[in-house]
């Protein structure tokens, strides 16, 4: 393989390019499917695929291809630099030079190597069972089982060679509670680990049930101003989205971002600390080095609600004048952008349940069905397994229930954060409660 | 079906077929006849080349082409499926692929509960069919591609000084698929579906107002810019965000709303056509059990078909589905009635009826999956203008944007423009909201439907573990449903 991507570099060279990059990725995937509470469908496949940037003056080109021989990687070199020369030239695209990388620990589990399709399928079949016998009202529409391991690397007119082994777990679990014709809410839970031993299907399965058997028999509420306590997966939906793309230096230098302009200065209140860590291996954002080769690291992007820094890549710093922050991202059919790798709200000091008893009228908020505005933060949408909590009990399941605010805003009136985090593929977050919002019920 | 039945290509070659692989039907054949063991067992050849350019404030922010190939394989074992794909087609790795397909089938036999029974008799596909396209987008050089999308981007952003950010997107699919399964189906199918896309954002630091305008269709080159340059499509984007900008957000209440087709589009996609696929039937849907059962007004008749009908290009119009069964029209809603749910080959056969041609595949080593084509509701009698003319107070909705729905029938979606209506005058625009409802209690309330039909969210994918490119509209419709802004 890396023979292939040598003559891909060569050959893209020997067209006229004056750098050449190739990102590959070699990869085996087991998984098995859920559906309509029953095992459905087992899917094997053998990927693999390369991506060739090519910059001539400047300009850049790029072609991806999942054929690898030596006579496709020619095609593919040779499209790049056609299309380079027909792109117009942008002085900041250029290729990082080389450096030293120190390899995690950690994210690679030889165990994956002989983990088959009936692994995979028992797997699936002990979250299914788990769910199902949580309380029989639980209908799981649908769910996965996915096992992967793979070797991705890169190779660069600069010097650049690296390789990395990578082994993922990760499983999804969705559907309702159905009891008398009164359908629940649709309820989505997920889990993901880079060990085998550390697979954790059934505690996923009971929180997913007991997420959508308590959301049964939902009551209509007044509209009120009140507090809103979100989930670990609600916040991904919610404040995540808008985070990460504020963060994003792309997103700064589009002027899409509210955070421009703003480092140093607060944009949440002290309780919210956030980072974007590809070296924690908790999360399946891990990995050694970007999408360029370069280094990945920890960086802290708002500390105590003052915002620190931008995520950047090679292009977007040469841009701004800084540093890369190793956050390129993609995969090996688009050239790098800049992408968040695990995206981490440190812990608070409450305990969930001590942001439930400080309440004093609001709704925890478990999944929002809805729009999210990331330039802007506009939010509104459909509560969807909310329940109301008064006077710091969790009263009953609320229905119709339509949220709708600013996150940006909203970060002004975070009021509590938990110890307790939930790693959702590559975020780790807690759960965070926010003051003064508007929710309406038609 | 015969060559005789297909539509006509206005090129020789919509999309290419893959390289080195002259006898590629015959290989699929001779490895369905080494497919020992199965009682049923499926091969699907799926090329595509795909092509995206995307400009950001004058700067070249994408350009790339991806070619992606191989084969999908699948097979029925002891009523498991098992599914392996390779992107090798060499008759060796074939052979391998298939045993793996049917060797992981052979584990689930072991854990599955309820088998599949088999696969319900359907109209199979044979021959060769070509997608009807004005202009070969694989004659088209890039250059051009490049270009175009940055004179739109650049119209979008110096249409005015509101405008902040301006991106402009084009990009194509074409593909090419040979599909044979052991049923008797034999298919080549050339594709080709382009799309493009101009975002304009106006306004200042803390406050910002966003536009969209683009097309997504079946079709070529000539097709896409048929009705609007490229340029048009930044202008109209950048004029859209500039009065957003200056309108203000809509309060929340429950009221009479007029949905324009791009709603009516999402309305049919995401509210009721999710509801009505029969993988989610079986799981407990709101319409379980309501064939034949009235679920709308009487002014209502919803459709999802793999033709193009009423318009032409509908961005998913497939004309034969990934197990190469002839994609038919397919009445789900008829005057208020249920009718029918959209079936692959296995849901048919337990609902005891033909597959409805459902079943589609995102790329080669994507399964496929019962998913919607063009979705939409049929024309009535009213004009727009009578329908704001009854309506004393209301909103009329525009620019379908994200939507999401449930299995109870909620639904939410956003709608870019929303004007409101006070004693049968629009009286002023505001900024994009929430429409939020019960599906059903919303087609029970449809009231006026229009005379004038449109597709209008063919730059949209649906998401369900894969992409799909769907397409879907109607004419304007008057219901009543949840507008949701800030209190």
């Amino acid at each position: 393989m890396q023979d292939l991507l040598r003559h891909a570099i060569r050959d893209a060279e020997s067209q006229g390019a004056h750098d050449a990059e190739v990102f590959a990725s070699i990869s085996s995937e087991s998984e098995v499917f859920i559906e309509n509470n029953d095992i459905k469908q087992a899917k094997s496949q053998q990927l693999g695929s390369m991506g060739i940037r090519v910059l001539v003056n400047a300009s850049l080109g790029f072609y991806s291809t999942n054929i690898l021989t030596r006579d496709s990687v020619r095609t593919a070199a040779t499209m790049a630099v056609k299309m380079a020369r027909a792109s117009p030239k942008d002085r900041f695209n250029s290729l990082p030079r080389k450096r030293k990388v120190h390899f995690l620990r950690g994210i690679y589990d030889k165990a994956a190597e002989s983990f088959g399709s009936s692994d995979a399928a028992a797997a699936a079949a002990d979250m299914l069972e788990a769910a199902k016998s949580y309380d029989s009202r639980v209908t799981v529409d649908s769910g996965n089982f996915t096992a992967a391991r793979g070797t991705q690397f890169l190779a660069s007119s600069n010097g650049i060679e690296l390789r990395e082994k990578l082994s993922t777990f990760s499983w999804t679990i969705m559907g309702m509670a159905i009891q008398n014709g009164d359908v629940s809410s649709f309820d989505f839970q997920s889990g993901a680990t880079h060990f085998a031993k550390k697979i954790a299907v059934q505690k996923t399965a009971a929180e997913f049930a007991e997420a959508v058997t308590s959301s049964l028999g939902p009551r209509k509420v007044d509209s009120f101003r009140g507090e809103m306590l979100l989930t670990p997966s609600a916040a991904d939906e919610l404040v995540e989205e808008v985070i990460s793309h504020s963060i994003n230096s792309d997103a700064v230098q589009r002027r899409s971002s509210r955070f421009a302009g703003k480092i140093g200065k607060k944009v949440s209140t002290e309780l919210l600390t956030a980072e974007d860590d590809a070296t924690n291996t908790e999360g399946l954002g891990a990995s050694s080095f970007d999408r360029e080769g370069v280094p990945h690291r920890r960086n802290i992007v708002i500390e105590k609600g003052v915002l620190k820094k931008f995520l950047y890549n090679t292009y977007t710093a040469k841009k701004q004048g800084v540093s890369t922050t190793g956050n390129s991202g993609g995969s090996t059919s688009s050239p790098p952008s800049v992408s968040t790798t695990n995206f981490i709200v440190s812990p608070g000091k409450s305990s969930f349940h001590s942001l439930i008893s400080e309440m004093k009228r609001g709704i925890i908020i478990s999944r929002f069905s809805g729009n999210v505005n990331p330039v802007n933060g506009d939010f509104s949408g459909v509560v969807k397994g909310g329940k109301l909590v008064e006077k710091g009990s969790v009263l009953y399941p609320v229905k119709d229930v339509m949220v709708a605010g600013n996150v940006f805003e909203a970060l002004k009136n975070l009021n509590g954060v938990s110890k307790e985090r939930k790693v959702i593929f590559d975020s780790i977050l807690p759960y965070m409660r926010f003051g003064n919002v508007s929710f309406t019920v038609g | 079906m015969t060559k005789d039945n297909l539509l006509q290509s206005s090129s020789s070659s919509v999309a290419r077929g893959p390289r080195g692989a002259d006898g590629l039907i015959d290989n699929l054949l001779s490895l369905l006849s080494s497919s020992n063991g199965t009682s049923y067992c499926e091969a699907r050849y799926h090329s595509r080349l795909m092509t995206e350019v995307n400009f950001i404030n004058g700067d070249m922010q994408r350009v790339r082409v991806v070619e992606n190939a191989g084969c999908g394989i699948r097979v029925l074992v002891e009523g498991c499926w098992g599914f392996s794909s390779t992107s090798n087609i060499e008759p060796g790795a074939l052979r391998e692929s298939l045993a793996e397909a049917t060797s992981s089938a052979r584990v689930l036999a072991q854990v599955k509960k309820n088998k599949v029974k088999g696969l319900a008799d359907s109209r199979m596909a044979r021959g060769e069919f070509r997608l009807k396209a004005n202009g070969n987008l694989s004659e088209v050089d890039i250059e051009q591609k490049i270009k175009i999308t940055k004179e739109a981007e650049q119209a979008a952003r110096k249409h005015s000084k509101l405008i902040k950010t301006a991106s402009a997107t084009y990009r194509e699919l074409l593909d090419y698929k040979a599909i044979v399964n052991s049923d008797g189906g034999e298919v080549e199918i050339h594709d080709s579906k382009p799309e493009f896309s101009v975002v304009a954002v106006a306004g200042k630091t803390s406050q910002t107002a966003t536009a969209h305008e683009g097309v997504g269709i079946t079709g070529g080159w000539n097709d896409l810019f048929a009705s609007k340059s490229h340029l048009d499509y930044g202008v109209e984007a950048a004029k859209r965000a500039e009065k957003l900008f200056a309108a203000r957000h809509a309060k929340g209440e429950k009221t009479t709303i007029i949905l324009d087709p791009g709603m009516v589009g999402l309305l049919s996609h995401e509210a009721i056509g999710h509801t009505v696929e029969a993988d989610f039937v079986l799981s407990g849907s709101i319409v379980k059990d309501r064939i034949g059962e009235k679920v709308g007004s009487e002014l209502v008749t919803l459709v999802d078909s793999g033709n193009s009908d009423n318009a032409e290009n509908a961005a998913g119009t497939i004309m034969v589905d990934d197990e190469a069964v002839i994609a038919e029209r397919t009445v789900i809603i008829e005057n208020g009635i249920l009718r029918s749910f959209l079936h692959s080959r296995e849901s048919a056969m337990i609902f005891g009826v033909p597959s409805t041609g459902n079943a589609r595949a995102f790329q080669y080593n994507d399964e496929p999956l019962i998913r919607m084509r063009n979705t939409f509701f049929e024309k009535g009698s009213d004009t727009l203008d009578e329908m704001i003319k009854e309506t004393s107070h209301g909103y009329l909705v525009k620019g379908a944007r994200n939507g999401q729905a449930d299995a109870n029938g909620e639904f939410m979606f956003g709608a870019e423009e929303a004007f409101l209506i006070e004693n049968g005058e629009i009286k002023e625009l505001l900024r994009g909201a929430s429409i939020s409802g019960n599906a059903f209690e919303v087609l029970q309330s449809i009231d006026m439907v229009g005379n004038r039909f449109k597709y209008d969210i063919g730059t949209g994918y649906c998401g369900k573990y894969q992409p799909a490119k769907v397409d879907g509209g109607g004419p304007h419709l008057r219901c009543t449903a949840v507008i949701g802004g800030l209190q």
